[in-house]
């Protein structure tokens, strides 16, 4: 396969700036790739409902709230369970939650306009978090667990390695999905669903069963990732809206259906996120050059398409 | 094999099929008319796209108008829709193996269907690993007509094939119907009467949402409607 030149000069200036980064705080490179780590991990299975039912759902991060509060009160008190114990009762439980939201709501949107989608997943945003609010009030639970604190020291410089786990989820994210679409029979008929549902039928293919699988397997993932995040953050009602917000951003970054495209958009926010953060005195910037560099990039693109 | 009765169906309140009727046994059968008469609509019924309002739709004593249009693909219908309707991202050899992988029947007979599909369209054997959107429209309607193959169908439906392609492909499509219709029934949508005269038995003329007319290949070439209103005599 031919080498696109674009991809050349990209990976010479993230290579660059790797380099750099790495002369002046070694430790902003290992905090970036974490911070990157745990972005693409909540984001990947908002890429893969987007890319599949193309439908943009604003509760996604409510779902990873609603999975850290299972995690929370029912795995671990209840149960006694370890958080990464938890993620696998977690993520059962939510993708059954999954699927009845799908059959109860988005099914039945999904031939509407699409603002009625955008209104329909944002009602359901606003719904998960006040019943959060309702049953546990907004004070904030976390846990004290000794390995999130686990260090490693190279040279003279030592680093937090925890949040590699969010690193490891979400290249096993990406690699897996990517085996799934592409080499499992339920995968491929998703891919066919994705490219043109009515082309799918045609062929015998199920389309709304497929929509009700992938987005189940979604909400299941954010049952990983809810348990995984309730690790080392605190939770609150409000902890997931941020994460729609940055999900979608990188997700409308990457591009429609483009999950590994997640992996390299999160890559570079969250290294310039780390920058930023590593600054004296700017830390506060952070969140402004995320969404900055959003509306670079989609203004990038549009004016390239436009060209065309 | 196919038959349809009494078959009503529109868009909201407005009225496209106004009671029609018609069969299709094993034969190659025409369903000719201008633009707007009905025949995508008379077509998405039958693949359970549309809902009918009144009316019965049966393919060899199963009602088609219970199912879905997944399950009616899997009963034995194969569709090539007049937008084609492939899948962009995909090559022409994973367009075509999708034909074939959620048929039940067919699904185990993939590499004979695909043999046979590249044996009636060679110039997909040289396009096998591009993807729909880099060929030709001719072309892509052989992707699709192909596609439809793949699925081994009792009965292969055709939407206008005959849509948007130079007259040379013309030719060559219907060419290639006439070979087939010795393995399977054929339903095919035209308003090239001309062309597809040669692949059919039998057609029927729809005109503002029914059936005026009814007669073999050999009446329709001599009907007095059908030689003023679509052979430009
Ligand atoms: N999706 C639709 N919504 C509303 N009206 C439609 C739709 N599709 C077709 N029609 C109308 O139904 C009539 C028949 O259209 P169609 O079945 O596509 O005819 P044909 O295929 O014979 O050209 C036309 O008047 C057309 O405008
Ligand atoms: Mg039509």
């Amino acid at each position: 396969m031919a080498v696109k030149r674009s991809t050349i000069l990209w990976a010479a200036v993230v290579a660059a700036a790797v380099v750099l980064i790495l002369l002046w705080k070694p430790t902003v490179l290992v905090y970036g790739v974490q911070r990157a780590g745990l972005y693409a991990a909540v984001a990947i299975p908002m890429a893969l409902v987007l890319g599949i039912v193309h439908i943009v759902n604003l509760a996604h991060g409510e779902l990873m709230m609603v999975a850290a509060y299972l995690a929370y009160f029912v795995a671990n008190r209840l149960l006694g369970l370890d958080p990464f114990v938890a993620m696998v009762p977690v993520a059962l439980v939510m993708a059954a939650f999954g699927w009845l939201i799908y059959k109860a709501t988005i099914k039945h949107a999904l031939k509407a306009p699409e603002l009625n989608q955008l209104i329909l997943t944002f009602g359901l945003a606003i719904a998960f978090s006040q019943i959060a609010n309702l049953a546990f009030t907004s004070q904030s639970f976390k846990l004290s667990l000794s390995y999130v604190s686990a260090s490693a020291t190279i040279g003279d410089v030592s680093f937090g390695v925890f949040d590699f786990v969010y690193v490891a989820v979400a290249v096993l994210l990406a690699v897996g999905l990517r085996l799934f679409l592409q080499r499992t029979r339920m995968g491929k008929a998703a891919l066919a669903v994705g490219q043109n549902p009515r082309g799918a039928a045609i062929v015998g293919i199920n389309v709304d069963r497929t929509y009700g699988i992938i987005f189940s397997i979604a909400v299941g993932l954010m049952g990983i990732v809810g348990s995984l995040f309730l690790t080392k953050q605190a939770i609150f009602p409000g902890v997931g809206g941020p994460y729609t917000m940055k999900s979608f951003c990188l997700v409308a970054m990457a591009g429609v259906g483009n999950i590994v495209g997640v992996l390299y958009c999160s890559l570079a926010l969250g290294l310039s996120e780390a920058v930023i953060n590593g600054i004296r005195g700017y830390a506060g910037w952070s969140n402004i050059v995320f969404f900055a560099i959003i509306i670079a990039t989609i203004l990038v693109r549009s004016y390239r398409e436009r060209k065309r | 094999m196919l038959t349809i009765r009494n078959l009503e169906c529109g868009y909201g309140r407005l009225p496209v099929l106004r009671g029609v009727s018609f069969d299709v046994g094993a034969e190659s059968v025409g369903l000719f008319g201008p633009n707007g008469a009905g025949k995508t609509t008379l077509i998405s019924a039958l693949l359970g796209m549309v809902r009918p309002t009144a009316g019965t739709l049966e393919l060899d004593g199963q009602n088609l108008a219970a199912l879905s249009t997944y399950q009616i693909a899997r009963a034995g219908i194969a569709l090539v829709p007049q937008e084609r309707e492939l899948f962009p991202a995909m090559s022409v050899a994973d367009n075509l193996e999708l034909g074939a992988a959620y048929i039940p029947h067919a699904r185990d007979m993939i590499d004979e269907r695909r043999e046979s599909v590249l044996g009636l369209f060679p110039i997909l054997k040289e396009r096998f690993r591009q993807l729909p959107g880099t060929m030709s429209g001719g072309q892509q309607r052989m992707v699709a007509i192909g596609r439809a193959l793949m699925a081994n169908p009792k009965l292969l439906i055709l939407d206008e094939p005959s849509l948007g392609l130079q007259p040379s492909i013309v030719a060559e499509v219907f060419e290639k119907l006439a070979q087939l219709k010795t393995s399977m029934s054929i339903l095919v949508t035209e308003q090239n009467v001309r062309e597809s005269l040669k692949a059919i038995d039998r057609g029927y003329v729809l005109e503002n949402g029914r059936v005026i007319l009814e007669d073999t290949a050999e009446g329709l070439l001599h009907n007095p409607h059908v030689i003023s209103s679509y052979l430009g005599i």
